[in-house]
């Protein structure tokens, strides 16, 4: 069997979405931890690996895969283990239709906020020049500015009201959704919840006053069923940083309305 | 099990479902709609989340038992799992990769890009009622832009941008292939949907592509895109546009 090897950064958003599928189906895999704050994804080693400079990749044998919804249906289809594709054709067709979703319409406005408050002022303490020459190396150009944007703090008073709105409205969505079955897009553990769980891990965390175990006790249930798996435990355990330890919120047995933060 | 499906002219989002449609043989009610005039924000299921929510825009969609489906690729690759024939998608676990991936790039970057140019040059008229209907505050706002005229200079120099990095990929992707993966894929199908169009919009970007310029025609003559397009009710359905998914929202 050709060996796999996961570039990826802290178990959250895009990173964690492979980890968790491959721990799910239990492959065994070297793991590369590239530290996003220092740009290790932008170094000429691993863009050797992906010219694009996005995490996460994996190396299976000697072939290079991007894009970590698409990296998740491969490693559901290329390997034995539990199918984390839903049998049914319509199901299927929900699994896709979240994770698109999540991808580009909730992700992105979750990670506005998160760059905001943590991305950027992590990197901001760095050496003015050295960040420029970090970002100058960046391949793609949207991600530049996104870079530019999170160190210096420049995101639009209107583009982060924006990316307020979407988050409680997807919060909404997501309560909605999880009162209708057990997992997000039908009745078995899916990649739906795979990816969903790196976006909503630590809503208890970042969104207190409108996801609790008052107000949205689906999302509260579904995000406790998922950290129970040992694959998600064995997942969070290979965090490093505060960013993937806020996980432990969801061992507390009840978590009351928070206070704004 | 009964399937209807909900369809503007035979570009774009809706061609690609047709040809899908029609290459597994999946039989479906079909029902044509003026997505430029905002119809499927008069349907009865309009307001269903995974409708009104849909990130495709003005796109098709299909109800199989009750339930209304959105967002082409994803139709795409279900009428491939229930339908007959030959398969729409590799079987081949990294040459689907390849297949998603490919599409996902084709949605994510070129979707918008060639609906932004396409409603530029062929602005969808909406109806004010059906507007007003519309759930989703994000796509409402794209209308109110697009129905005033009022389209970014930067936005419209980065679709043309965007536009010719597609067709870039797409010629390379072809070297020594008649077909984007190999066989003839879903990929064909989403590509050429969003590209067909672009041909007279974006001249520049197809000047020196021999290999895309005979894969559009070579697509053009797939029994299942013809028959699509001869769903027409205007003379040129590669010029009927309405409003497509967001530009990304990071620049």
């Amino acid at each position: 069997m050709p060996s796999v090897t996961l570039y990826h950064w802290e178990p959250n958003a895009n990173s964690g979405k492979p980890m968790l599928a491959l721990m799910e189906k239990g492959v065994a895999f070297e793991s590369r931890y590239l530290d996003l704050l220092s740009f290790d994804q932008h170094k000429p080693e691993y863009l050797a690996i992906n010219p694009q400079g996005t995490i996460p990749a994996m190396l299976h044998g000697r072939r290079v895969l991007t894009e970590s919804t698409a990296i998740m249906e491969y490693v559901d289809e290329a390997f034995e283990g539990p199918r984390l594709m839903p049998e049914d054709p319509r199901d299927r067709w929900r699994v896709r239709w979240w994770m698109k979703f999540m991808d580009q319409w909730l992700g992105p406005s979750f990670s506005m906020i998160g760059w905001s408050v943590f991305v950027g002022p992590a990197v901001r303490a760095r050496d003015p020049q050295e960040l420029e020459g970090a970002i100058e190396r960046i391949p793609l150009p949207e991600r530049r500015t996104a870079w530019r944007k999170a160190i210096s703090g420049n995101f639009g008073a209107d583009e982060m009201q924006e990316s307020r709105r979407r988050v409680a409205l997807g919060i909404r969505m997501l309560e909605e959704e999880l009162g209708k079955r057990p997992w997000l897009a039908s009745n078995a553990y899916s990649l739906a919840d795979i990816n969903g769980f790196n976006l909503a891990y630590a809503l208890p965390v970042t969104q207190p006053t409108l996801s609790n175990d008052e107000l949205t006790p689906n999302i509260l249930r579904w995000l406790r069923a998922i950290y129970a798996r040992p694959a998600s435990k064995a997942c969070w355990a290979m965090s490093r940083t505060s960013m993937g330890k806020r996980v432990a919120i969801l061992e507390q047995p009840h978590i009351g309305a928070g206070q704004p933060a | 099990m009964t399937t209807t499906l909900y369809h503007g002219e035979p570009n774009g989002p809706s061609l690609s479902v047709l040809a899908a449609l029609f290459a597994k043989g999946v039989p479906a009610d079909l029902r044509h709609i003026d997505l430029a005039r905002g119809e499927r924000h008069g349907l009865p299921f309009a307001k269903d989340s995974l409708v009104a929510m849909s990130i495709e825009g003005e796109g098709p969609v299909l109800v199989v038992d009750g339930e209304a489906m959105t967002d082409s690729v994803f139709i795409a690759c279900y009428l491939d799992d229930v339908g007959s024939g030959p398969g729409l998608r590799p079987a081949d676990p990294y040459e689907r990769w390849e297949t998603m991936r490919w599409c996902r790039q084709m949605i994510e970057r070129t979707a918008p890009a060639a609906a932004y140019l396409g409603c530029r040059a062929n602005p969808p008229k909406p109806d004010a009622a059906l507007l007003g209907r519309i759930a989703s505050v994000d796509l409402r706002a794209r209308w109110d832009e697009i129905a005033a005229g009022r389209f970014s200079e930067d936005k419209l120099a980065d679709s043309r941008a965007k536009i010719a990095q597609a067709v870039e990929k797409t010629e390379d992707q072809l070297a020594g292939r008649d077909w984007l993966m190999g066989e003839f894929s879903i990929a064909d199908l989403e590509s050429y949907a969003w590209l067909a169009g672009m041909v007279r919009l974006v001249p520049a970007a197809f000047a020196t592509k021999p290999r895309t310029k005979s894969w559009l025609e070579r697509t053009k003559a797939q029994p299942a895109i013809a028959r699509a397009l001869a769903l027409a009710r205007t003379p040129d359905p590669a010029a009927s546009w309405s409003v497509g998914p967001e530009i990304n929202r990071w620049g």
